[in-house]
């Protein structure tokens, strides 16, 4: 569906509210396709997530097998400067040393940097694709979608949780609730400002990463709406050489914004999983 | 690389996260508020307690982070 077709019919809202829209089963309203219980599957966001990810795996294998130490290809030259760079920032931040830690690292950077990129990917393209196969709702960038990014920030905070527990043992886990931050004398006040405390790291992950991406996607939204709104007739010459300047501007700036939102998750996974392997803090 | 396990340096790093930390915090709060009442079935007390707790926290730790780090 094209911001015409839908501005003609329906208006700016419903094209909007389209584009936001997951393909949704299982457990879904049927007026509003939102998901309606926990058992709800995004279907969109499981594609593009699992499809990204298998490239991952794809071009790792491939690349592995082809690697040369004599005559490094391009490609092999591009992907052992991400790895430098990923493996630089975890030795300057990583306290002591644990084999899981960057590849972990690498795998969310790169990860969350592809299923950002899917934002770039003009707006209308994939749903009027998926729209040719009968697939009326595509939602294409899963970052986009609080499931996806509260997904991985829950599993961070899995193996904060499990970190802590592992090198402080259980008891000196908990002993960080009792006296952190006002001392021995409001030992309940304490517990629910650092219960509060833990809490909100995986809350600021997945939120600032959904937010981002859910606003810039909005944006590439709106720009795709003068073209389709305010372009008839002899205005086109206007409205259609501005939708384009817009559209290029946010596009690159937006370039830096899914590189830094990639960059941000990667660092702040490194660092609270940093902070779960000291012993004070 | 020699790591010193006592004195970490998150300080620069963990900067990324201050703007956040300091909104994430009060929202954690209401969270953890709106679970203990649905529990206590004691709605708005403990949402509103923690609440504010989870914006004094996040001033604190925001306060501590531009200071000296965590």
């Amino acid at each position: 569906m094209s911001a015409n077709e839908n501005s003609s019919g329906g208006g700016t809202v419903e094209y909007i509210q389209h584009h936001l829209t997951n393909l949704c089963a299982g457990d879904c309203d049927p007026v509003t396709h939102k998901a309606a219980s926990f058992w709800a599957w995004h279907l969109d966001t499981l594609f593009f997530s699992i499809v990204l990810g298998a490239l991952i795996v794809a071009v790792s294998w491939r690349l592995g097998k082809n690697l040369s130490a004599d005559t490094p290809s391009g490609f092999q030259n591009f992907v052992e400067s991400i790895i430098e760079f990923v493996s630089t920032q975890v030795k300057d931040t990583f306290p002591g040393h644990n084999p899981l830690i960057a590849p972990l690292a690498l795998t969310i950077f790169v990860w969350v940097w592809l299923m950002n990129f899917m934002d770039l990917i003009p707006v209308d393209l994939l749903p009027v694709i998926a729209g040719l196969f009968g697939i009326q709702y595509l939602k294409v960038v899963p970052t986009t979608d609080l499931s996806t990014t509260f997904a991985m920030s829950l599993t961070v905070f899995i193996l904060i949780v499990y970190y802590n527990v592992k090198i402080k043992g259980v008891g000196g886990y908990l002993k960080m609730f009792l006296f952190h931050p006002f001392g021995k004398f409001l030992v309940p006040v304490n517990i629910v400002m650092s219960i509060i405390e833990e809490l909100a790291k995986p809350l600021s992950l997945g939120l600032r990463l959904f937010g981002n991406l859910f606003a810039g996607e909005l944006v590439f939204l709106l720009i795709a709406l003068i073209g389709g709104t305010l372009a008839t007739g002899l205005a086109a010459l206007f409205w259609l050489p501005l939708q384009v300047v817009l559209d290029l501007g946010w596009l690159i700036f937006h370039l830096l914004i899914i590189t830094l939102q990639a960059f941000i998750f990667m660092v702040l996974t490194i660092v609270y999983l940093g902070m779960a392997h000291v012993e004070d803090h | 690389m020699a790591f010193d396990m006592s004195k970490p340096d998150f300080s620069g790093l963990a900067l990324i996260g201050v703007g956040t930390m300091l909104t994430s915090m009060t929202v954690a709060g209401f969270l953890l508020g709106y679970g203990v009442d649905k529990w206590l079935d004691s709605r708005p007390v403990f949402m509103l307690l923690f609440g504010a707790l989870g914006a004094v926290g996040g001033f604190l730790k925001v306060y501590k982070l531009l200071s000296r780090g965590i």
